[in-house]
């Protein structure tokens, strides 16, 4: 069964969401999606997970906020 | 975990932009040499050599090779794509400016129009170069926003005022028998009504929410804003060079360009002043400068310009559209993106090594100093219309412009360089 971790990071100034975003990678345990609910989307973000081995899905929930799902690729 | 860095083909490498920012600051430098250099008043009227070199060199040398450099690093950021060939297009098209700009700045100042033969052709292709390699980026991006368009038309809105300024410069060079008013008159709403003030606004649209932490442009505005500065450009162009038109419909495209500006200029003061965190930022104060000129000039032009000599008024929307509006903005967006950048390559290669703090990379203090030396800068270049000491205290204020953020921008790429040095001899020791 797949648990979630959620992580808020809308309103942060640069470079603080991506900070953020790359520690609660580094705990990520395989089984785990993490959650993170941010005012922009992060293309630059994309690359870094794409390389790293995690899958990412991205919802636009507002004008302003994005969710982007992030799970260890199998 | 070990987080890979990022492959070139996915973000420019930090050299892309951060050359031509390094490079920059010696052309505000140069303009203020081509002044000094003038005999008399470069300010007396708006075609003075001396004058018409220094703009090029603030304009092409100056404005344009930091708006190139950034144009490579926010397309990533805004719209998930790459130039192609990232280093091999800056490389190019920079070398082809700083020759076509030396050459072009020259040829005015030393009254030698034959080096314009030389210029235009190799500022041409420096353009060709880089606005193919943009456009091609722009049409391969998946992402669709606001950002994109207006960069976009920025783009077209370069690709004219190139097309117009070779033009002009192939005509003095060779003494053909153009309509040299009314081509100027086109090539500047081009240049500077366009790529200038689109790119600002396409930039604007991230950087201000982005890093002043405000709330987003209202949705109306950013659709729309772009799209109508540049048909209502095109429009102006089109009237600028088709034989009796009437000056009324001249003044009808001139007075909704003003009150587009006004939109993005109180838009963007509007969502500032409803940041979440009001405190004092020096960037935040470079960006609402430049709006205050933009401001300014918009009323100026919408109002006062007609109790206001001609001649002089030219050059005040000169001044205050290029240092007031167009340098204040580049300053405050300079300050954000070039300790982001730093920050972001060493903390994508660090493994250990602690990555600088933001703050740490370009110290505020002296940011501050500059925001108050341009504020400066402004008020003697429009003091200079009237009073030649004031020309003076302008050409030693942009000197110590230029000397400043030359200053800035060399800390930052040393501290870049210190520390990649580190990560890379903690890298060897752990291996």
């Amino acid at each position: 069964m797949t648990s979630l971790t959620e992580l808020d990071v809308r309103g942060l100034p640069p470079p603080e969401p991506f900070e953020k975003i790359m520690q609660a990678l580094q705990t990520l345990s395989a089984g785990t999606e993490l959650q993170v609910r941010i005012h922009r989307e992060p293309f630059p973000l994309y690359d870094v997970l794409r390389d790293s081995g995690f899958a990412w899905q991205t919802d636009r929930v507002a004008e302003d906020e994005f969710r982007i799902t992030i799970s260890r690729r199998p | 975990m070990n987080l890979i860095p990022l492959s070139t083909d996915q973000a420019p490498p930090i050299s892309v932009p951060l050359r031509f920012f390094a490079i920059a600051p010696l052309f505000l430098l140069l303009a203020a040499l081509m002044l000094a250099l003038d005999g008399g008043n470069p300010f007396a009227h708006a075609h003075t050599p001396a004058l018409l070199a220094a703009t090029h060199c603030v304009t092409l040398g100056f404005v344009t090779m930091i708006m190139l450099g950034a144009v490579q690093q926010v397309l990533p950021v805004v719209i998930g794509s790459t130039l192609p060939a990232p280093r091999l297009v800056a490389w190019a098209s920079q070398l082809l400016l700083i020759a076509g700009t030396l050459l072009l700045c020259f040829g005015f100042e030393l009254g030698k129009p034959a080096l314009f033969n030389f210029a235009w052709p190799l500022l041409a292709l420096a353009f060709a170069i880089f606005i193919s390699a943009a456009l091609i980026s722009i049409a391969r991006a998946g992402a669709r926003n606001a950002s994109r368009t207006a960069i976009f038309l920025a783009l077209l809105s370069l690709s004219a005022a190139v097309i117009l300024g070779a033009l002009l410069a192939y005509g003095y060079a060779t003494g053909q028998a153009l309509d040299y008013f009314r081509l100027a008159a086109a090539h500047v709403s081009v240049a500077l009504g366009g790529w200038i003030m689109l790119l600002a606004i396409g930039v604007s649209y991230q950087v201000v929410p982005m890093f002043q932490l405000t709330p987003g442009y209202p949705k109306w505005l950013t659709i729309r804003l772009a799209p109508a500065v540049f048909a209502t450009l095109i429009l102006h162009l089109i009237l600028l060079l088709l034989d009796a038109v009437p000056h009324w419909l001249l003044l009808v495209t001139e007075t909704i360009f003003w009150i587009c500006a006004i939109l993005f200029g109180s838009s963007t003061l509007l969502v500032q002043y409803l940041r979440k965190r009001k405190i004092p930022d020096a960037t935040l104060s470079f960006f609402r400068l430049g709006m205050g000129a933009l401001l300014s000039l918009a009323i100026l032009s919408l109002t006062l310009k007609y109790f206001i000599a001609p001649e002089s008024f030219k050059i005040l929307a000169g001044i205050l559209f290029l240092l007031g509006f167009a340098l204040s903005l580049i300053f405050g967006m300079l300050y954000k993106i070039v300790p982001f950048l730093v920050w972001f390559h060493l903390f994508r290669s660090a493994n250990k090594t602690e990555t600088p703090n933001m703050k740490e990379i370009l110290p505020e203090a002296w940011m501050w100093r500059h925001l108050w030396l341009h504020g400066i800068t402004l008020a003697a270049a429009v003091f200079s219309l009237w009073w030649m000491v004031a020309v003076w205290l302008f050409i030693l204020c942009l000197v110590l412009q230029s000397l400043l953020l030359g200053y800035m921008l060399l800390t930052a790429i040393t501290i870049y360089r210190r520390t990649l040095k580190l990560i890379e001899l903690e890298k060897s020791c752990s291996a």
